[in-house]
């Protein structure tokens, strides 16, 4: 017996002792003239940004041979599950490429170290502070931390198919006088004939678009007292909801077809003419230059206005670990990576906004072209997304509001039913991020 | 293993045995060392620590401090209804999925194992989702049911969202999840029929039994056993069943398709609930025992 497990256990000793041998050579590595390493990940996809990313992180593995950049790739399908796994496992990478609404949790929870102090001067002044205000977290002990630079920024527009637009006869908008949303579900009737349909509406992920749009009448769905955050679902949160609702099953001018798909789904039906309007965010523009049978024309259109025009915006952020052994090196390489020229040609590869002031002053953001002027002026009127620092808003978006909304579009529940379940749901979801 | 353990040790060494453990028990320890520790470290290590987290309140972050919490995620995992929703939509699926990969799978073999021509050729074909990983799986049958670009709906002359409609989409991936695991039952089943020995069909036909007595009588009681040890391993294998549905659905719409290994899989890395997830695991690993106890105890004891 004894012989047994002494055996067993010499034979544990030196497996543990061999695997932590093989983790800990990583990083004791690092004397004075060996370079630092920094590993990048990355959730560029699209094929001109993956390579805008690839160019800059080589450019800057050039200029500075003593802190070389390895590229990661990631992708924004699984970029959390994967990212819980690595900060679990200690093995993160340095500098971390996501978005604000993922940011909140991560700072809470310790993972993520706070820039407030680190980021230098220059590139602070270049980002306005509304785009601070969305990487500005709770750091889980009451305090306020910067946990990320934010740089690209997504808007909703209306991508159109201008001969239909021109058939209708409906008042072409521009930025400075978008449609209401009275307009825009009269235009979409107008268009609505013969098989064709005036609006597509993909709703398989409803929950961020009806939000950000919901802020046109002044809809925030969260509210918060003594400290304790609630969901709100009044009058003012049942505008968006409803309006949408009616082009379906009221005017019947909403193709039922794209209701459950992604938002580049609908696409092929698009260039058929089977609809007219495609309400999505401004990076749609690059598939449809990309994908459009030749002679089809279309026109980049703003978002309609409520009360006010006001959408809720997210930022693409970059983010350094807590655990990194780098933070300084890591933030030198976000400094360049995100000054004001660089932003411009991620922001031109991604097809978004760039936060930098710069980079929204160069030509290529303000030409008409593809839209860009539309997209760009819809820029003034990102406000932070009250949802945003709401902790534990994920759990709320898939478990409660993305059933709840997706049964409200398809006509399965009423709007008071729909209501009451984001509440009473929601609230008991939110309840368990509060002890 | 325990039956080669306590062998008692051959008589012609006495002095061993009074030692207490023979020289050969020994060995035999040794020599399954190298094996052993490689289970203890990587299968049964993890499952007492995921046993252990699972009465803790383990969350997934940097500055939570874990502390015991006795059976607080039990009790919760009773009254959560998204976890029995889940838990009803796991077991439509792993039941419906086993019977009728079943009972497919019964009707090819009977078919592959017919002398037909080109049986060699067709016998190779019907293998091959096994060839092909979940994942692969998943986006080959993504692409079918597209609604736009589908041959499904192309062949039909539909515009159904098979994937994405509420009441469509827990039927479409029970589908898939038929075709992929047909290939395995088919290959068991077909083994297993050419196992019959031929002199019960002719004793059989000799006595005027037509081809469905035959089958009734004389296949099925002798694939018996081959039949409760497939469906049993299905039934594991689909109720755990994770990769296929997360990449056709990811639990949507609504829901719907949310197996109970896919809302474990949520509660830790989305929500980064570890302890709570761990005790989803344990709950299913418990569920799974006792049915599969109960189905093979009755299977045994009918075979007496």
């Amino acid at each position: 017996m004894r012989f047994r497990s002494a055996l067993a256990a010499a034979a544990i000793l030196t497996l543990t002792a061999a695997c932590g041998g093989g983790g800990g050579d990583g990083g004791s590595a690092s004397s004075s003239n060996e370079p630092v390493k920094i590993d990048f990940l990355s959730l560029a996809w699209q094929k001109e940004s993956v390579a805008a990313n690839k160019q800059l992180v080589e450019e800057w593995n050039k200029a500075n041979p003593g802190i070389q950049v390895t590229y990661v790739q990631g992708s924004w399908d699984n970029v959390n599950d994967q990212l819980v796994t690595q900060f679990a496992g200690g093995t993160a990478p340095d500098v971390i490429h996501n978005d604000s609404p993922a940011l909140s949790g991560f700072a809470s929870d310790g993972y993520l170290l706070d820039l407030k102090d680190k980021v230098p001067a220059e590139l602070k002044g270049d980002i306005p502070q509304a785009a601070w205000d969305t990487v500005t977290f709770d750091d889980g002990k009451g305090a306020q931390g910067v946990y990320g630079v934010p740089f690209l920024q997504e808007s909703q527009v209306i991508i159109a198919n201008k001969k239909l637009l021109d058939a209708s006869g409906a008042r072409v908008p521009t930025a400075d006088e978008p449609w209401t949303w009275d307009e825009f579900s009269e235009a979409a009737k107008k268009m609505t004939k013969g098989g064709t349909f005036g609006v597509a509406w993909p709703m398989k992920s409803p929950v961020n678009k009806t939000l950000n749009l919901a802020l046109n009448f002044g809809g925030t769905f969260f509210q918060t007292a003594d400290g304790k955050t609630t969901v709100k679902v009044g009058p003012e949160e049942r505008e968006v909801l409803q309006r949408i609702h009616d082009q379906l099953y009221k005017d019947k001018s909403a193709d039922p077809a794209a209701l459950g798909q992604g938002t580049a789904d609908p696409l092929p039906a698009f260039y058929q003419g089977k609809f007219a309007l495609l309400p999505a965010g401004v990076y749609l523009r690059q598939q449809v230059v990309e994908q459009a049978p030749d002679g089809f024309e279309w026109v980049t259109l703003p978002a309609p206005k409520g009360t006010s025009a006001q959408q809720g915006a997210v930022s693409q952020t970059l983010s350094v670990a807590q655990d990194s052994k780098h933070p300084d090196e890591a933030m030198k390489f976000i400094s360049f990576f995100l000054n004001g020229a660089n932003q411009a040609k991620l922001a031109k590869g991604d097809w978004l906004l760039p936060t930098s002031q710069t980079a929204a002053a160069d030509p290529a953001m303000t030409t008409e072209e593809n839209g860009w002027d539309v997209a760009t002026a819809s820029a003034k009127n990102l406000v932070v997304a009250p949802f945003l620092k709401v902790n534990g808003f994920d759990e709320w978006k898939s478990k409660v509001a993305t059933p709840a909304l997706q049964e409200y579009f398809a006509n399965k529940i009423t709007i008071d039913q729909v209501a009451a379940k984001l509440v009473e749901d929601g609230d008991k979801v939110l309840e368990r991020y509060q002890r | 293993m325990t039956a080669t353990a306590t062998r008692p040790a051959p008589p012609r060494r006495p002095r061993a045995r009074r030692r207490g453990i023979s020289r050969q028990t020994r060995e035999m320890w040794v020599l399954m060392l190298p094996a052993l520790v490689p289970v203890l470290l990587f299968s049964v290590g993890p499952l007492l620590y995921g046993i252990g987290l699972a009465f803790t309140d383990a969350r997934n972050t940097r500055v939570h401090e874990t502390s015991f919490v006795g059976l607080e995620n039990f009790g919760r995992l009773l009254t959560d209804d998204e976890f029995w929703s889940s838990f009803q939509i796991g077991a439509i699926w792993a039941v419906s999925v086993t019977v009728l990969q079943f009972l497919a799978a019964l009707g090819l073999a009977l078919l592959l194992n017919q002398k037909l021509r080109f049986s060699g050729l067709a016998r190779v074909l019907s293998v091959v989702p096994w060839a092909m990983p979940p994942v692969v799986i998943g986006l080959m049958w993504k692409l079918v049911y597209h609604p736009d670009a589908g041959l499904l709906n192309d062949l039909l002359g539909t515009e159904v969202n098979w994937l994405a409609d509420f009441s469509l989409a827990l039927p479409a991936i029970i589908v898939v999840g038929i075709w992929a695991g047909m290939p395995q039952t088919t290959v068991v089943l077909l083994a297993g029929l050419q196992n019959v020995p031929k002199e019960l069909y002719e004793a059989g036909e000799m006595d005027g039994a037509g081809t469905w007595r035959r089958f009734w009588s004389i296949t099925l009681p002798q694939l018996r056993p081959i039949i409760v040890a497939i469906t049993s391993l299905d039934f594991v294998w689909n109720i755990n069943q994770f990769g296929l549905v997360y990449v056709l659905t990811q639990g949507g719409p609504g829901g719907r398709t949310r197996l109970p290994m896919l809302f474990a899989y949520e509660e830790a890395f989305r929500y980064r609930m570890a302890g709570y997830a761990s005790m989803l695991g344990l709950a299913m690993a418990i569920v799974v025992l006792a049915v599969l106890g109960l189905y093979l105890w009755r299977q045994m004891r009918e075979a007496k």
